[in-house]
C-alpha cells in the first residue's frame, strides 16, 4: 500500500505532463517517457482501481498500434493522429484518475495550506470537491423518478429531454448548495483567522523515491539534449 | 442572556412569508426554550436572527436589535457570531461540510484557528460523552439520516459555544433517532447550555423544555412556562393547531383490515419482504432506519413497472418536478395530454389557481399536492408515498390524511412509507411492519 | 469578497465542472476531440449563466475560470490550460464588470470569452517539444509525419474562436432557460 502526499502526487501530474503530454525530449526522454507512460497504470492498481487501469492499458495500446500502420492517404492522417492523442493524453489522463481518487477532501486541504494557496482558491476548492458526490446523487435520484413517470424519449422530444434532465438538477443542487452555505458559515467558514487542519501530511520513502524519479527523468532528458 | 429587542424582518426574496413583527424576548442563560408554531410563523427566523443568518445571508428588511451576551448580533460578521452559538438543522445531507466524520467533528474548530493537539482532544471528548466511537472515520455519505444529525450535533459541541440553537432537527429522523437526539440534548441542557430549538414535533422535548413560546404571524402567540406545558392535553395543543405530545413509536401500532383482493410483489434477492400487499386500502409501511423501507418501495416500482400499475411520490418532491408550470407537470403525466383533464385534477386538489406558477416556487405541502396530482393523472392505481408528512405541521398532516382518504375512496391502493405516528392514527387501515 | 462568495464559486464550480465531465465524455473519441469546442460552452451555458446572477465582485469569475485549469492539471489534461484559464477569467471578469454586473448582454458576452479556456487543452497538440525537437534533425518525410500527427496548424485559431462562438449560444441558452425556468422557481 504505497500512500503518496498529495505534492508529491501534485508533482508527478507536473512531470506526466511534462514528459508524456508535452513530450518533452522527444526521442532523447527514453528510456524515462516509458517510464512514465507506465507509472500511472501501477499507482492505480496499488488503490484497487483495476478496471481504470485495464481500460486505458487498452486505450493506449491501441493508440501505440495505430501509430505503426503504415497506410498511405486519407486513413493514415487520421490514424496518426489517434494515435498521437491517445498516447500523450491517456497516461496522463490515468494520472489524473489516480491522484483524484487516492486523495481526500482534508488531505487536498491540508497540501494547499502547506503550500501556502490562497484560501481564495482552497475554500472554493474544497467545497466543489465536497458537492461532486451530492451532484452525482442528485442526478441519479432525478434520473430514477424520471423512469418511474415514464417520461417518453423521441423525436421532438430530444431538446425537452435534456431540458427535464438537466434543469432539475441544477435546481436541487442550487438549493443543497444554499444550506450547506449556510451551515459553513454558521460555523465560522471564511474567518480571517488562518485555519488550522488536523489531517496529517508528510513525506515517506516512497515520496522520496518519486522525487529522485522526476529528478533523474529532468536530467536525463538535458544531459541527453545538450550532447 | 440572549435577547431579541422589538425586532422586525421581512425577507427580500418573499415578504409575506415567515416574517416577524415586534418580538421582545429574553432569555436567560441556561433555559432550555421551545419555539413551536404553523408552518411559516416565523420560528425558523428567530432561530436565524441568533445565528446571523438574517441579515447577513438571507437579506432583508431588519429593524431592532439581537444581542447575545451583550453583542449585537447584526452588527458581528458571521464568523464572529460562530464562536458564540452552534446551529443544528433540519437537513442532514445538506450540512456537512467535509466527506469524513473525524473531519467534521473538526471542522468549526479549524475555522477558529483553534491548535491541532486541542482539536484533537476536544474530539476525543465529545465522542466519549456522545457514545459515537462506532461513528468516527466513516464517509459521512454512508451514514443514515441520524447518524448524520448525530454527528451533526457532535461537531456542534467541539466548538464548546455557550449557546446552541437547532431547527427542527428531527424532521427527517424516526423514532429511534428521534430519542437519540432527546439524549444528546439532555447532556447539553445538564451541562448548562442556553438551549433554543424550533419545533414541530413536540413529544421528545416536551418534558424537558423550560417554556415554549408559540409563534403565530411573527408574533408571539403564547408564553407558557414549565407549569403551563404541565397542564396542558393533546386536545388543547391541537386547538393551537400543534402536534401531540404523547407520541408512540409506530412500530409499536396495531391496524389490520380484512382480507380482499390484494397485489402480489415479487421476491426480492437480498431482503425478505412481504409478499402481498392489500389493494384499496392504506397501508402504513413501518420499520427502524436502514431496514429497507425505501428500498421496498424501490423494488415495488421496479416489479410493477411494465404492468404500469405503480406510481411513487418520493420524499424528496423536488427531484420528481421538471417542467415550468403545474399545468405542465400533469400534463405530462397524463397518458394523453388532455387541457381539460388536467385543469380538472388540479381543481380536485385545489391547485388551480397554482396552474401557471413554477412547481419549484411553491412550498413544500402545495409541491407535494402536485406531485400527487401526477400520481391521480396518471390514472395508476397503486401509490407509493415515502415520508409524506416528515417536516409538516399539523394542519398540513390532516390535510394529507385527507387527500390519502380521498385517493382510497376513489378505488386506488395506497401505500405509505412513514415515521409519523399521528399520520398513521388518523387514516392508515392496514399496517406492514420491515424487520432486518 | 466573503465567506458566502467563496462557497458560491465552489458550488457552482462543482456543478459547470460536472456539465464538463458530462459534455466532454460524448467528445472524448479521439477524432472528435474538436468538439469538445463546441459542446462544452454550449452546455457550460446552462450553470455559468446561474452563477453569473450571483456575481457581484470582482474576481469571483477569475477563480472559477483558475480553479477549471487547476482541475485540468489534477485529471491529467496538462498545466498549459491554467496558464490561458487565468488570462481568460481575467477578461471574462472586465466584460462582466463593465455592464455593472446587471447586464444581460454583457452576461452572455463573458460566457463566450469565458469559455476561451478550453482552447488551452488543444495546445499541447500543437505546440509541444516534439515538433521542435524531432524536427531538428531532418525535414521532409519526419517533418510531414510530425505535423501530420498532430491537428493541422489552421485549426489551432479556429478551435479558439469556435469555444468563443459555442459559448455565445451557450449563454443565449442559459439565459433563455433561467428565464423558463430559474426565475420563475425563484433561486435566483
Amino acid at each position: 500500500m504505497i500512500k503518496l502526499d498529495p505534492r508529491t502526487k501534485l508533482l508527478l501530474l507536473l512531470a506526466e505532463a511534462v514528459i508524456v503530454l508535452g513530450q518533452l525530449g522527444g526521442g532523447n526522454a527514453e528510456p524515462f517517457k516509458t517510464v512514465f507512460m507506465a507509472l500511472p497504470f501501477l499507482l492505480l492498481l496499488t488503490v484497487k482501481k483495476f478496471r481504470t487501469a485495464v481500460i486505458g492499458a487498452v486505450l493506449l495500446g491501441l493508440g501505440l498500434a495505430a501509430g505503426h500502420i503504415f497506410t498511405e492517404g486519407r486513413g493514415a492522417i487520421v490514424l496518426l493522429m489517434c494515435s498521437g492523442i491517445l498516447t500523450r493524453f491517456v497516461p496522463s489522463l490515468m494520472m489524473g484518475n489516480y491522484v483524484m481518487s487516492s486523495t481526500g477532501v482534508s488531505e487536498f486541504t491540508a497540501a494547499m495550506e502547506r503550500m501556502h494557496v490562497t484560501p481564495k482558491i482552497t475554500i472554493p476548492m474544497a467545497v466543489m470537491f465536497r458537492f461532486f458526490p451530492t451532484v452525482k446523487e442528485e442526478c441519479s435520484a432525478i434520473g430514477e423518478a424520471m423512469k418511474m413517470r415514464d417520461i417518453r424519449l423521441g423525436g421532438s422530444k430530444v431538446m425537452q429531454m435534456a431540458e427535464y434532465r438537466l434543469v432539475p438538477v441544477m435546481t436541487c443542487s442550487v438549493k443543497i448548495g444554499e444550506e450547506l452555505s449556510a451551515a459553513a458559515l454558521t460555523r465560522g467558514l471564511g474567518s480571517p483567522v488562518k485555519r488550522t487542519n488536523v489531517c496529517r501530511i508528510g513525506f515517506h520513502a516512497a515520496d522520496i523515491v518519486m522525487f529522485l524519479l522526476c529528478a533523474a527523468a529532468l536530467g536525463w532528458i538535458i544531459w541527453r539534449s545538450v550532447t | 442572556m440572549t435577547e431579541l429587542r422589538d425586532v422586525s424582518f421581512s425577507y427580500a426574496a418573499a415578504p409575506e412569508k415567515g416574517c416577524i413583527k415586534h418580538i421582545d424576548l429574553t432569555v436567560p442563560d441556561g433555559q432550555f426554550l421551545l419555539l413551536t408554531g404553523g408552518s411559516g410563523c416565523g420560528k425558523s427566523t428567530v432561530i436565524r436572527l441568533l445565528n446571523g443568518l438574517v441579515p447577513h445571508f438571507f437579506e432583508g428588511e431588519l429593524s431592532g436589535d439581537v444581542l447575545i451576551d451583550g453583542r449585537s448580533v447584526p452588527k458581528m460578521e458571521l464568523y464572529e457570531t460562530a464562536a458564540l452559538q452552534g446551529t443544528v438543522f433540519q437537513n442532514p445531507r445538506a450540512q456537512f461540510f467535509t466527506v469524513d466524520t473525524t473531519g467534521e467533528l473538526a471542522f468549526g474548530c479549524e475555522n477558529q484557528g483553534i491548535p491541532e493537539n486541542e482539536i484533537l482532544s476536544r474530539i476525543g471528548r465529545t465522542v466519549e460523552r456522545f457514545r459515537i466511537s462506532d461513528l468516527m472515520d466513516r464517509n459521512i455519505f454512508c451514514m443514515s439520516g441520524g447518524e448524520k444529525q448525530k454527528i451533526a450535533c457532535a461537531s456542534v459541541d467541539t466548538l464548546q459555544p455557550p449557546l446552541i440553537l437547532l431547527d427542527e432537527p428531527s424532521a427527517n429522523l424516526d423514532y429511534a433517532a428521534t430519542m437519540q437526539l432527546r439524549g444528546i440534548i439532555k447532556l447539553w441542557k445538564a451541562e448548562g447550555r442556553t438551549i433554543i430549538a424550533a419545533e414541530h414535533r413536540l413529544f421528545y422535548l416536551w418534558d424537558i423544555a423550560d417554556r415554549t413560546l408559540l409563534i403565530r404571524d411573527g408574533a408571539i402567540a403564547e408564553d407558557w412556562s414549565r407549569a403551563d406545558m404541565d397542564a396542558m392535553t393533546n386536545e388543547k395543543l391541537a386547538e393551537y393547531g400543534l402536534r401531540s405530545i404523547h407520541d408512540t413509536d409506530p412500530v409499536t401500532i396495531e391496524r389490520s383490515c380484512s382480507r380482499g383482493e390484494v397485489f402480489t410483489v415479487k421476491p426480492h434477492k437480498k431482503f425478505s419482504f412481504p409478499a402481498e400487499i392489500p389493494l384499496h386500502e392504506i397501508t402504513a409501511v413501518v420499520g427502524r432506519n436502514g431496514v429497507g423501507k425505501t428500498t421496498f418501495l424501490r423494488h415495488l416500482c421496479r416489479s410493477a413497472r411494465r404492468s404500469r400499475r405503480i406510481f411513487m411520490v418520493m420524499q424528496d418532491v423536488d427531484h420528481q418536478l421538471f417542467t415550468d408550470s403545474v399545468l405542465e407537470e400533469v400534463l405530462i403525466s397524463l397518458p394523453e395530454e388532455n387541457e381539460e383533464r388536467a385543469r380538472e385534477i388540479l381543481r380536485s386538489l385545489d391547485l388551480e389557481d397554482f396552474a401557471d406558477r413554477h412547481p419549484m416556487s411553491l412550498s413544500g405541502g402545495q409541491k407535494q399536492r402536485v406531485a400527487i396530482a401526477c400520481a391521480a393523472a396518471s390514472g395508476r392505481d397503486i401509490l407509493l408515498f415515502d415520508e409524506p408528512t416528515s417536516g409538516l405541521d399539523y394542519e398540513h398532516m390532516r390535510q394529507t390524511a385527507d387527500l390519502l382518504r380521498q385517493l382510497r375512496e376513489q378505488g386506488r391502493t395506497v401505500l405509505v412509507v412513514t415515521h409519523d405516528s399521528e399520520l398513521i392514527e388518523a387514516c392508515c387501515t392496514n399496517i406492514i411492519r420491515l424487520e432486518s | 469578497m466573503k465567506g458566502k462568495d467563496l462557497i458560491n464559486i465552489g458550488i457552482f464550480s462543482a456543478i459547470y465542472f460536472v456539465v464538463v465531465i458530462v459534455f466532454a465524455m460524448l467528445g472524448f473519441i479521439p477524432v472528435f476531440m474538436p468538439l469538445l469546442a463546441v459542446l462544452v460552452p454550449i452546455g457550460g451555458g446552462i450553470p455559468f449563466m446561474l452563477f453569473l446572477t450571483k456575481v457581484k465582485k470582482f474576481g469571483m469569475i477569475l477563480i472559477m475560470s483558475i480553479i477549471m485549469g487547476i482541475m485540468m492539471i489534477l485529471t491529467g489534461m496538462g498545466f498549459f490550460t491554467v496558464i490561458v484559464s487565468a488570462v481568460t477569467g481575467l477578461c471574462a471578469e472586465l466584460v462582466y464588470r463593465s455592464g455593472q454586473y446587471k447586464s444581460a448582454a454583457k452576461a452572455v458576452l463573458t460566457h463566450g470569452v469565458f469559455s476561451m479556456w478550453l482552447w488551452g487543452n488543444y495546445l499541447p497538440l500543437f505546440f509541444m517539444a516534439d515538433k521542435y525537437w524531432s524536427t531538428r534533425k531532418d525535414f521532409g518525410q519526419d517533418y510531414i509525419d510530425a505535423l501530420t500527427k498532430l491537428m493541422p496548424m489552421w485549426m489551432c485559431p479556429v478551435l479558439l474562436v469556435t469555444a468563443f462562438v459555442c459559448g455565445i449560444i451557450g449563454g443565449l441558452l442559459g439565459k433563455a432557460l433561467m428565464k423558463k425556468h430559474f426565475v420563475k422557481a425563484g433561486i435566483v
